[in-house]
């Protein structure tokens, strides 16, 4: 699969060097005099302007003539006069737009469109609170710019991120967004306690979709400088989305900087005349992978096999089997494809955007309207009055208000609206993903001859009605976020003298609504000549129950004085900082974070730089006194090519900046929920006393007090380069880390339950993760062919340093040393074939074993397989993960690919057992059919049996399987109509494009989709065919 | 200056509203302090009582505990009917490991311990003033309720593990030390006796006013004492320790004393005379307040036992979930006393002339049920063939459902889990007096009687001149009918140290084909065979967790 992929990747890089040779050697060319191109005319003043794709004026565009060094500039309105001649041709460059060449022809007046590069590189960078020049930046920082984003058709950004970011590893789970639909009540939250897992972390999210990774830790998400976990902004209004990893970069945020940071900032408004974009686009999603299912008479086959194998007597006849292949009689004996039956192949989703942007010098605004919907893949009935099918329909507004109080005030204003209406069948969505995984084909018929649904007393509810006739269940969820930020420049007093106060206050609330309903099933039964019905289940009618699911509150202040001064080749800028935040969700008091923090940074010449931060943070979640802490973090930098041996002989060296940071940072968000307070809370477990059955709630202890819990820590040390070469055509970055995260939340090893209570976790646990990214970017254009790559790959590895491990008998047991959340298991040593080999293997305490089992390696040679034989099994290799864009752009037409791929991850699950199920047994799978049985001794699935098996359930190293994949994760094409057209119409650019998701995916394993791991009850990962058009005047 | 002002003000006005006052508590106050729960001011104990409440909770409910399956499908009482291997499959088969146990309860007592001990130690802060009818003061009403459940919690850990650390009356806190070694059996035992001595005086009186139906009482403290002394009393512990000179196995020799300590233990709750047999069997289980229980694990009034356990094939969608086995059917005998040996019994017509208490414990092919003639028979609506879960023996689970033989659906019915009853006692002072004499006297016979009068049995009286091993199996056999399903027979095998040979055959179901003539033929087939490894399975292994977590802790022999 690698060997595939790096073929294709040679290829493209292969052309690309290509190209690049007969540019270095047109580059060599331009700057020089041409001088074979004389001609006899005189040349003429040719006027033009320049337009972005607005139709706005462009300024500070370089206009050459092929040919010849001499350039002019566009001025503030795009005007530009070039001296040129019949079948000169110009060329147009500008750092944030493709190179674009203009062949003369008989005209004196042109406008020239230009377009937008697909990666961009500008020269600031947003990092925390600020902006930053690249150049500048001394931690590891990597950025995505609204065009990465545009090309994925998906209800969050967060899809478009997988294999554009070096040290961000992702993993989707599902296909589409799972609502909460239990209701908050006062019981459930007190039960349920915020612990570790909950704190901080999840807050509302609308991402349950893709988990997120920096470096092996959940990144904290920045919206504009303020927490909040939103991941459906319109990535239209984004203007990039950046990822923070070492310590220098994170440290303002004191108790939550130890995690990095993904830190998106949407577009601001800008002065000029309003610029209008709108986006129509629309799609069909189809799930990547269908997995296949056995049909009734296989499935019968394998259970009177399994049961013969257990002992039991056969449960299917000859007559069924017939009935079953022959399909002579569907309701007596059914064959029912689940999935078929209820799921649609392609499911719609469109998306609607408009953004107007525009304003003075004193005052600008930006407006962002957008509508998204995507529709689930289940079926509906036409004769049901309301919609059943899965759906997500979205409705955001962002607008943003700036303006210049005075030359030196500045005031922003930031509105965020959000209301999500997620649908779902009433018997939810969940329900029928793990249904159709435990029905098989024969288990009843959609319908009885009679029209009543299918089912058995086993089986009391039915699928088809599960889906179409369940009624719906509805969550709404309601966001607002209101930004206001203040900025003051002293320079009247004192020259470099700032201050910034910004405020947010933001709410969310999510609501559901069920209507749900439930209809009874009948078993049909033919019994002497006689059809019976015998109904199950129960027949609901439609509720109607409301409930609060959640709701958050949210509070930031930040107030920051700032130094900026330059005094010979002396810059120094410094920071003082304080800012509060403060979050309450549902019942929980809120939690409040307070950071005092300084910052420093100095170069010399912008050759050597230095950096240092310090925070002094706190959380009110410890007990008083043990709250706050100190944080801190230094970065030093060198860039050689600012030095004069560089610039004087090797000019084409344009960055080359080594760069290191070190830091200590901390970590609040497995505070815990008051866990150094020794305290006693109602259950609602009640107990009955009295003749009647009085129900009496009891009180009970928490968890046993830790009193000196505390915030974890990690000292995080990164060491990168940045080179850019040759005009800055190559760009390359590279980064290695070693972070060392200590007094991590973990419950000790004594943890004796004669305590009779349950410990809580303390600050123990020592863990190390190190790795290593790069990322190689080339573009360049050739005869107004602009064309790029970049392709990054990251490796992380971790290791258990400490995690209060009591001894284990056995070193191959032993948890430390390996790497973090390791799996253990059993080493299958191949299947037993003989009775004798029966007789002779290790057995499970239990169990006796029989040919056909799986043979596990008796590490400590007792004879016996138990705990003491797990090993370390799966991967224990670095994880990595890469990714690659190439695209191109010429004459309006542009192209973009993304190659995206994960390495040397485990793919082992328990979607193998066959006939586990609690209530009978469970669908199968062509897997199966390589059972073992005395004919097929080289098989790939143990002997089949009913129901968990002692020996063969387990995990162990039999059914690990490769997790290893890549994808094209994204492609897309897309015709910008000639400018000359769409003026006619006064429209400044019309864009046709079509692009597609999840297009082609190779994985070691493919019996279900790699990323979803696992779990065959999830929503699989859809792949997406999209089309639209972007119109902007 | 003055056009700064406004900007000055408005930026002042944005910093002060960071500095405002706390509009919460600093500290989740729902979440209370010891001081509030033993409030010093609270003379009716509010929520110190909700406190004692929640230690109830740690009680077993015996009903399809392990894994939705009865106790007893571990035993050779019954199997489960789940398709796939339950855990009390591997419960029966030998699969108790230190690092798995079904029956895993070790955390939940010690968990019940603690509490019941942090009460007993503050309930005296509160000035509880309530006094109970009977003049005595409540708050020590309550503090003997308390260690009643610790003692008890204790007793459900000795049975099943010999002797077991007894943490004592220290509450202890995250970085005490909680290495605690185990203490002897017979120190457990004592301490179980003298915490139910201790407790018995301040108890409320049998019977209890209605609104207080469900607390420990008095007898609940007798009976937790007879039946500790009657389990160490037993073979297992009192002679027959299975490691010489294992002090947490049992006692080092054999003591007939000790059988007179469980006999007069046993007298002295029948002397309270608060206690007495219901008339009718079936109703122990379903009538609430009655005479005859003596404590039970409370429940509510629903018909989960009915839909778990009750027999498939009706509307209602039952489960069928627990399947008795011929091996307890055949026990129960015949109407007029004796085995199934005797010439009443007719092999082709097996379940006529019965002992009556079958017919309430067990329901066989041809009962009546739900108004419909039950089949089992092959092919019969309750045993259908093809995937679904239904009997594997042929019988379905009759004990604790309420009287729906002509009822049209299940109704609610109460679901308190008895753990002592009337019954329990006579037999238990049967048992220990059997032993403690050379031969069987009036006493003994009596309290066998008793039972077997009201089981309906006819002639009820059992013959003057057996002998003390006969009058050993008759007593129990009764336990086995009596008691079935109540979680007794799965220990008792073990301290009669019989289970090596109860176990390690197979049990047995009965195949009923119906002929062409309708005529039904019954024939015993094997359904699963036990499995019970000899004599390290008489005791739980300790969990694997808490020996090396315990630097103090020994495991036990064999494991």
């Amino acid at each position: 699969m690698l060997y595939s992929y790096l073929k294709k990747t040679a290829t493209a890089t292969g052309l690309i060097l290509m190209m690049m040779l007969q540019n270095s050697y047109a580059l060599n060319n331009y700057p020089h005099i041409s001088k074979s191109n004389k001609t006899s005319f005189m040349p003429s003043p040719i006027k033009g302007k320049v337009l972005d794709s607005y139709g706005h004026p462009l300024q500070g565009v370089q206009i050459s003539i092929k040919g010849n060094p001499s350039v002019v500039t566009t001025k503030e309105d795009g005007s530009f006069e070039i001296p040129a001649i019949l079948e000169n041709v110009l060329v147009f460059q500008h750092p944030m737009f493709n190179v674009q060449e203009w062949t003369i022809k008989n005209e004196n007046e042109i406008a020239v469109r230009l377009a937008e590069r697909y990666l961009q590189s500008p020269d600031e960078t947003a990092v925390l609170y600020e902006r930053k020049q690249r150049d500048e930046i001394l931690g590891s920082v990597a950025s995505v710019y609204t065009n990465q984003l545009t090309t994925t058709p998906a209800s969050l950004y967060a899809y478009a991120l997988p294999g554009r970011l070096p040290g961000l590893f992702t993993q989707q789970t599902r296909g589409f967004l799972i609502p909460n639909s239990t209701a908050a009540t006062e019981q459930g939250f007190l039960s349920i306690i915020p612990n570790a897992s909950v704190v901080g972390t999840t807050g509302p999210t609308d991402n349950n979709e893709i988990l997120l990774s920096l470096r092996g830790q959940t990144p904290v998400t920045i919206v504009d400088g303020v927490q909040r976990d939103i991941y459906s902004l319109d990535p239209e209004t984004i203007e990039s989305v950046t990822v923070l990893k070492d310590a220098l970069s994170s440290i303002l945020l004191g108790q939550r900087s130890s995690r990095g940071v993904l830190l998106v900032t949407t577009k601001k408004a800008q002065a000029g005349p309003p610029k209008v974009s709108f986006t129509a686009q629309t799609g069909l999603q189809t799930p990547i992978k269908k997995r296949s299912v056995l049909n009734a008479s296989q499935y019968a086959y394998l259970y009177n096999e399994a049961r013969l194998n257990g002992g039991l007597t056969p449960t299917y006849t000859l007559n069924d089997f017939t009935a079953y292949q022959d399909g002579s009689q569907p309701y007596s004996h059914p064959n029912v494809d689940w999935f078929d039956a209820i799921t649609e192949e392609y499911s719609p989703m469109s998306r609607y955007n408009l953004n107007i942007n525009g304003g003075g010098s004193t005052a600008r605004y930006g407006i962002s309207l957008g509508y998204f919907n995507q529709e689930g893949m289940f079926k509906t009935d036409e004769t049901v009055p309301y919609n059943t099918n899965a759906g997500l329909e979205r409705y955001l507004i962002n607008s943003n208000i700036e303006v210049n109080v005075t030359e030196n005030f500045n005031v922003g204003l930031q509105l965020f609206g959000r209301i999500q209406d997620v649908n779902e069948p009433g018997a939810s969505i969940n329900t029928l993903l793990s249904n159709l995984g435990n029905t098989p084909n024969n288990a009843y018929p959609m319908f009885n001859p009679n029209g009543t649904y299918g089912g058995s007393n086993q089986r009391t509810s039915n699928l088809y009605a599960n889906t179409v006739n369940s009624g719906y269940r509805l969550s709404n969820t309601k966001d607002l976020l209101a930004n206001i930020d203040l900025t003051y420049k002293f320079d009247n007093w004192v020259p470099g003298l700032w201050a910034k106060a910004k405020s947010n206050v933001s709410v969310t609330s999510a609501n559901t609504i069920d209507r749900s309903k439930s209809s009874q099933v009948f078993d049909f039964i033919v019994a002497e000549g006689d059809t019976s019905y015998t109904p199950f289940g129960n027949t609901v009618d439609q509720r109607n129950n409301y409930g609060l699911t959640s709701s958050g509150h949210y509070v930031f202040y930040q107030a920051s004085v700032g130094y900026d001064k330059q005094f010979k080749e002396h810059n120094l800028s410094t920071m003082v900082l304080a800012d509060q935040n403060k979050a309450g969700f549902n019942f929980d008091l809120p939690g409040t974070y307070t950071n005092i923090a300084t910052k420093a940074s100095y170069n010399f010449q912008q050759k050597y730089f230095a950096e240092a931060a310090l925070t002094y943070s706190g959380y009110d979640r410890y007990r008083p006194g043990n709250q706050f802490g100190f944080f801190y973090a230094a970065g030093l930098g060198w860039n050689i090519a600012n030095e004069n041996f560089i610039q004087q002989n090797a000019n084409w060296v344009n960055v080359l900046k080594l760069r290191a940071t070190y830091g200590k940072t901390g970590d609040a968000s497995d505070a815990g929920y008051f866990t150094w307070r020794q305290s006693y809370f109602d259950v609602f477990i009640p107990y009955n006393f009295g003749a009647n059955h009085t129900a009496f709630n009891g009180t009970n202890e928490s968890a046993l007090a830790n009193l000196d819990v505390t915030w974890e820590k990690a000292h995080k040390f990164n060491i990168g380069v940045d080179i850019n070469l040759f005009n800055n055509h190559w760009q390359f970055t590279g980064d290695y880390f070693r972070d060392k995260y200590y007094d991590l939340m973990q419950t000790r090893g004594r943890s004796s339950l004669l305590i009779g209570n349950t410990y809580n976790p303390e600050n123990i646990g020592i863990n190390r993760y190190t790795g290593a990214e790069f990322n190689l970017t080339y573009q360049n254009s050739i005869r107004g062919f602009n064309y790029y790559i970049t392709a990054n790959v990251s490796s992380l590895q971790s290791k258990v340093l400490f995690m209060d491990e009591l001894v284990r008998e056995y070193e191959w047991n032993q948890r430390t040393g390996q790497r973090i959340g390791q799996q253990f298991g059993w080493i299958a040593d191949g299947l037993i074939q003989t009775a004798e080999e029966a007789a002779q293997s290790p057995r499970v305490a239990g169990y006796t074993p029989q040919p056909g089992d799986i043979k596990y390696k008796d590490l400590n040679n007792d004879g016996i397989i138990n705990q003491f034989d797990e090993a370390p099994i799966g991967n224990t290799k670095p994880l990595i993960f890469y990714g690659t864009t190439l695209g191109f752009n010429f004459k309006g037409l542009d192209a973009s690919v993304l190659i995206q791929g994960v390495k040397n991850v485990t793919y082992g699950g328990g979607d193998w057992i066959f006939g586990l199920g609690l209530s009978g047994p469970e669908q199968a799978y062509p897997e199966f059919l390589d059972r073992w049985t005395p004919e097929n001794p080289t098989a790939t699935y143990p002997r089949l049996t009913l129901g968990e098996n002692l020996n063969n359930s387990p995990m162990s190293t039999f059914y690990l399987k490769s997790g290893d994949y890549f994808r094209v994760k994204n492609l897309e094409v897309g015709y910008t109509l000639p400018y000359k057209w769409t003026n006619k119409i006064k429209v400044a650019g019309v864009r046709l494009f079509a692009n597609g998701q999840n297009l082609f995916t190779e994985s070691a394993y493919d019996v279900l989709d790699p990323e979803t791991q696992r779990n065959g009850s999830v929503y699989p990962i859809q792949k997406v065919y999209n089309t639209g058009v972007n119109i902007r005047f | 200056m003055k056009k700064y002002f406004n900007t000055i003000v408005f930026a002042a006005l944005i910093l002060s509203t960071w500095s405002c006052s706390k509009d919460v508590e600093d500290v989740p106050l729902e979440r209370y302090t010891e001081e509030y729960l033993w409030n010093t001011s609270d003379s009716l104990g509010n929520n110190a009582s909700q406190f004692l409440v929640n230690i109830y909770n740690y009680t077993p409910n015996g009903f399809n505990r392990i894994g939705n399956d009865f106790l007893a499908a571990a035993s050779d009482d019954a199997v489960s009917s789940a398709l796939s291997v339950t855990s009390v499959q591997r419960m029966a088969t030998g699969g108790i490991t230190p690092f798995a146990n079904p029956d895993n309860v070790w955390g939940n007592y010690y968990a019940g311990i603690r509490r019941a001990t942090m009460f007993i130690n503050n309930i005296d802060k509160v000035p509880l003033a309530t006094k109970l009818p009977s003049g005595a003061p409540l708050k020590a009403a309550w503090k003997a309720e308390a260690r009643f459940l610790r003692a008890l919690f204790y007793f459900e850990l000795v049975k099943r593990y010999g002797g077991v650390p007894i943490v004592g009356d220290e509450i202890r806190t995250l970085n005490d030390n909680v290495e605690i070694p185990r203490s002897s059996f017979a120190a457990c035992i004592q301490y179980i006796v003298d915490e139910c001595d201790l407790a018995k005086t301040d108890l409320r009186l049998d019977p209890v006013l209605d609104a207080d139906a469900g607390r420990v009482t008095k007898g609940a403290a007798y009976a937790l004492k007879a039946r500790a002394l009657l389990y160490a009393a037993s073979p297992l512990y009192n002679g027959g320790n299975i490691q010489e000179n294992s002090e947490y196995t049992g006692y080092s020799n054999y003591m007939v004393e000790r059988w007179k300590l469980a006999a007069d233990a046993a007298k002295e709750i029948m002397d309270l005379n608060s206690f007495q047999l219901l008339p009718n069997f079936k109703n122990v289980f379903i009538t609430y307040p009655n005479r005859e229980v003596i404590f039970a694990r409370q429940g509510g009034n629903n018909t989960n036992v009915e839909t778990t356990n009750g027999p498939i094939g009706y509307a209602g969608n039952s489960q069928g979930r627990t399947s008795p086995t011929q091996e307890l059917v055949d026990s129960f005998g015949m109407l007029n006393g004796s085995t199934i040996a005797d010439p009443a019994y007719d092999p082709t017509n097996p379940y006529k002339n019965r002992d009556p208490r079958l017919a309430a414990t067990v329901l066989y092919n041809g009962a009546q049920w739900l108004n419909r003639t039950l089949e089992t028979f092959e092919g019969g609506f309750a045993k259908p063939g093809g995937v679904i879960q239904q009997t594997k023996t042929g019988y379905y689970l009759r004990k604790f459902m309420g009287n729906f033989e002509n009822a049209n659906a299940y109704s609610n019915v109460n679901r308190n889990f008895i753990l002592f009853r009337y019954a329990e006692v006579l037999l238990n002072y049967a048992e220990a007096q059997n032993e403690y004499l050379t031969s069987p006297n009036a006493e003994v016979r009596a309290a066998v009687e008793l039972i077997r009068q009201r089981a309906g049995l006819n002639p009820y009286q059992l013959p003057v001149d057996l002998t003390k091993e006969q009058m050993r199996e008759i007593i129990q056999n009764e336990r086995r009918k009596e008691l079935a399903f109540e979680e007794h027979r799965f220990w008792d095998i073990r301290r009669w140290k019989i289970a090596g040979n109860v176990y390690n055959k197979p049990l047995h179901g009965m195949l009923i084909q119906k002929g062409t003539s309708g005529v039904l033929s019954y024939q015993e087939v094997p359904v699963l065979t036990t499995v019970f490894t000899e004599p390290k399975m008489y005791f739980y292994p300790i969990p694997y967790d808490e020996v090396v977590k315990n630097s103090n802790m020994k495991q036990n022999p064999g494991w």
